[in-house]
This record gives C-alpha cells, sequence and structure tokens, in this order.
C-alpha cells in the first residue's frame, strides 16, 4: 500500500456494510456465540469451585490463588500454549476465555453466600427447611446480587477477549479486525472493533436488567 | 524447509522448543529474542511511566478533596471490560491515514486505558482509607495542606499505590503481545510466526517466553514492596 492509497482509503465505507452484511451478521454471531459459551463454562467450573470453597474453609486461598495465576497468564500465551493440543479448534477459544472468568466469578460468588446474614440462616434451619433448601432458596437468592455483579463484569472482559481468539481463526469481530488489517482496508477493521464494543455493552445492560428482573427485593429496599 | 531469518539464523521447521529457546543464535541479530524482549519492555515501561504519572496526581488530589467518589464505580467496571485488541483495532487506521504508522501511537494508547484503572483506584482508595484522625493529626502539628497531601496522604497509601501499579504493570505486559497482530512486533511475534507458519514448536517457544514474562513482571513487581520502610509495608 502505498501512503497515497491510505490517505483515499477512508476510514469507514458505508456501502461496503450493506454489501458485506452477511459476513458481518456471521461474525456477530459467532462473536457471541463464544462470548456465552466460554461464559456459561465458566459459570459452571465457578460454581464447583465456589461450592467446594464454601463446604471446606480451607481450600479459599488455594482456589482463588489458582483461578488469579490462571487471570494473570497472557491471552496470546495461552492460546499459543493450547494450539499444538487441540488444534485451531473452538475449544482453543473457549477453554481461555472461560478461565479468565473464573477469578471474578469465583470471588464475588464467595463474597455473596459469605454476605447472608448468621440470622437469615438460622432462621431458616429453625423453619426446618432441609439443607439443600436452605441453599437454594434462602442463600442464594441473597447471594445473587454480588454473582450477578461479577458476571457483568465477565460477560464484559470475554467479550472483549473473544476478538483476540481471531488470531486462532475463530471467527467473531476480531476476524474482521485482523481481515481489515492484512487488506489496510479500514472499513471491516472499524466495523469489527466498534460493534465488539458495543455488544458488551448490550450485554451488560442485558444482564444489569436480569438481575433486577431477578431480584426485586434490592430495588424496594433502596426505595424504602 | 526453512522458515524466515530471526535473529541471526534462519528458524528450521523443525526446531525444538528448547532448541529454539537455549539456541545463542536465536537471542541475538534483529528479531531475534533479546531485540524483540527490549522493543516490549520500552513500550511497557513508556506505558507504564505515563499511566503513572497521570493517574497517582490526578487520584491523590481528588481524593484529597474528597472529589470524584463516583468514578470509583465507574472505573472498577472499566478496569476489567476494556476491550484492548478492539480499541487498538480503532486506533490504527486513524493513526496510519494520519501519517503515524502502525506503531506505536494505536496499541500505546490501547494499553494506556488498561494501565489506569488499578493505578487510579488504588491509589484513591489508599488516600480515602487513610485515618482522619492521622490526617487531622499532622494538620494540628502544623503541616501545609501541600504537606499534608505529600508526606502523609500520598506516604502513607503508597503500599497500596504499589499494589495497583504492580497489577497494572502485569496486564500491560500480558496484554502487550497483542501487537504482533496489529502490525507491530514485541514478544509476541514469536506467536505469530508459529501460527503464521504452522510450526507448533515455535508457537510453544513463544508462548513460553510472553508468560515467563509476565509472571516476572509480577514477581519483580511483589518484590518491590519489600524496599518500602517497614512502618509504611505494614499499613497494607
Amino acid at each position: 500500500m502505498t501512503p497515497v492509497a491510505q490517505a483515499t482509503n477512508p476510514i469507514i465505507r458505508w456501502e461496503w456494510i450493506i454489501d458485506e452484511w452477511d459476513q458481518i451478521r456471521e461474525a456477530l454471531v459467532q462473536h457471541l456465540e463464544l462470548t456465552v459459551l466460554s461464559v456459561a463454562l465458566g459459570v459452571v467450573v465457578a460454581a464447583v469451585l465456589s461450592a467446594v470453597a464454601l463446604r471446606f474453609r480451607f481450600m479459599v486461598s488455594p482456589i482463588t490463588g489458582f483461578t488469579g495465576f490462571l487471570y494473570t497468564i497472557p491471552s496470546v500465551a495461552l492460546f499459543g500454549l493450547l494450539v499444538p493440543y487441540f488444534g485451531l479448534s473452538r475449544l482453543t477459544a473457549v477453554l481461555p476465555l472461560a478461565a479468565y472468568t473464573l477469578l471474578i466469578l469465583v470471588t464475588n460468588t464467595v463474597a455473596g453466600f459469605n454476605a447472608v446474614p448468621e440470622s437469615v440462616r438460622d432462621a431458616a434451619k429453625g423453619m426446618g427447611l432441609t439443607p439443600v433448601r436452605r441453599v437454594v432458596e434462602v442463600e442464594l437468592p441473597l447471594a445473587l446480587p454480588y454473582i450477578i455483579a461479577g458476571l457483568r463484569i465477565a460477560v464484559v472482559s470475554t467479550a472483549g477477549l473473544v476478538t483476540v481468539a481471531a488470531i486462532i481463526g475463530q471467527g467473531g469481530l476480531g476476524a474482521l479486525i485482523l481481515d481489515g488489517l492484512q487488506r489496510t482496508f479500514w472499513t471491516p477493521m472499524t466495523i469489527g472493533a466498534s460493534l465488539s464494543i458495543l455488544l458488551a455493552l448490550v450485554l451488560d445492560g442485558a444482564i444489569y436488567a436480569l438481575g433486577r428482573w431477578a431480584t426485586p427485593w434490592t430495588r424496594r429496599a433502596k426505595a424504602s | 524447509m526453512m522458515g524466515p531469518v530471526l535473529g541471526q539464523a534462519a528458524v528450521p521447521r523443525d526446531i525444538g522448543v528448547f532448541e529454539f529457546l537455549f539456541g545463542s543464535e536465536y537471542w541475538t541479530g534483529p528479531g531475534g529474542i533479546l531485540a524483540s524482549l527490549w522493543d516490549t519492555l520500552v513500550m511497557c515501561s513508556a506505558v507504564m511511566a505515563v499511566a503513572t504519572i497521570i493517574a497517582v496526581p490526578l487520584a491523590t488530589v481528588l481524593a484529597h478533596h474528597g472529589r470524584g467518589e463516583l468514578s470509583i464505580t465507574w472505573v472498577v467496571t472499566l478496569s476489567r471490560a476494556v476491550p484492548t485488541f478492539a480499541v487498538a483495532g480503532l486506533l490504527v487506521p486513524i493513526s496510519l491515514r494520519r501519517g503515524w504508522g502502525f506503531e506505536p501511537w494505536p496499541i500505546f494508547i490501547a494499553l494506556l486505558l488498561l494501565a489506569l484503572p488499578p493505578i487510579y483506584l488504588n491509589t484513591y482508595t489508599g488516600v480515602r482509607g487513610i485515618d482522619r484522625g492521622v490526617i487531622d493529626a499532622a494538620r494540628g502539628m502544623g503541616l501545609s495542606e501541600r504537606s499534608v497531601l505529600l508526606n502523609v496522604e500520598l506516604a502513607l497509601a503508597t503500599s497500596v499505590m504499589l499494589a495497583g501499579i504492580r497489577v497494572a504493570a502485569v496486564q500491560v505486559v500480558a496484554t502487550e503481545p497483542i501487537r504482533a497482530f496489529l502490525g507491530g512486533d514485541g514478544l509476541g511475534r514469536y506467536v505469530r510466526d508459529g501460527l503464521g507458519q504452522n510450526n507448533d514448536n515455535l508457537l510453544l517457544a513463544g508462548a513460553i517466553l510472553v508468560a515467563g514474562l509476565a509472571a516476572l513482571t509480577g514477581t519483580i513487581f511483589g518484590l518491590m514492596r519489600r524496599l518500602l520502610p517497614p512502618g509504611v509495608r505494614r499499613l497494607a
């Protein structure tokens, strides 16, 4: 590319969006799928780890230590380390992305259950609820605001990181960024980057709304 | 079949991970590991220096006056959600059109956005967390407002502030390798080349280098805390 061609190449060429709409939609769907899959896997693993940490107190620091260690591994390195074993597959993208969500999800879940007042636990016990019902019907709803807060951060950061998964050929909006870069054609790059930021904000709003719907009492408590 | 020349020698297709990591011919010369490491360290140091120069005074002054309490909630969310790759991707076309090239501005600004929140957050909460009595005592002793800010508030917040700088440094070093995918080089280039040439061992060696530098950064910044006077260290 000569500098002249670059100067005439606009940041965004609107007709490209219409012409290549199918490609953009496909990237958006892939991006969403990768985000949801990774966070879902993260939630399942985090639930198990949190349950272990809450049941066996001595496990709290090894578990937070381990998830904290996972979080500090550079994404480029983690994708790179898994490629020789799982190839350029979706699994190679999802495993690191799920691993990165664990720290925030476990931290917030454990904090949420710890924040349940002792008197509430005693009352539930006194009402004769079985241990399973105590956890599911009393403690979980009270811990939910913390869990939702963690989930929001996990989803937003995952949606941002999915762009990096494009380097191992898993598509998504990051693929548009790389494509634009290789062709020095800026429209896909601008579209990919702005849509990934927009998607993160929309998902954040969606989970926020879901959280408000699931925990109506937190609103009432603030109002009174 | 030979790969492109990295360092002083061409990287053979069937190179072993350790053969690459311990082969002195790959460490020296242009594109060698040392040159790439230097590239990465210069970029990360510049980002950290600018981030600290912006975030620390801003957070200290705002916390001193009790302003900007609301900014904290925003910064907490932001600090884990900055999509560095997308931000840099948005900035590359703008930078190129202005004739500033692929490097260093787009990745520099994206990394700066990543580094600012943890430093700001920890400095702010560090200063706000100081016992009011200590500050009142300092004022009562006749210290000037400036002295209260620098010698009491900032000094007592040092440990918490350093923890924030450590988090920022690890994140910056861990994220900088995406630069290799945005038209630059740096330590991430071996991961990029390994992927591009379908060379798993080069890829693994590159990933080990990148992860190793991040781990080392965390350790070094953790050790920095030990250089603090014992009284200040105990406060954290």
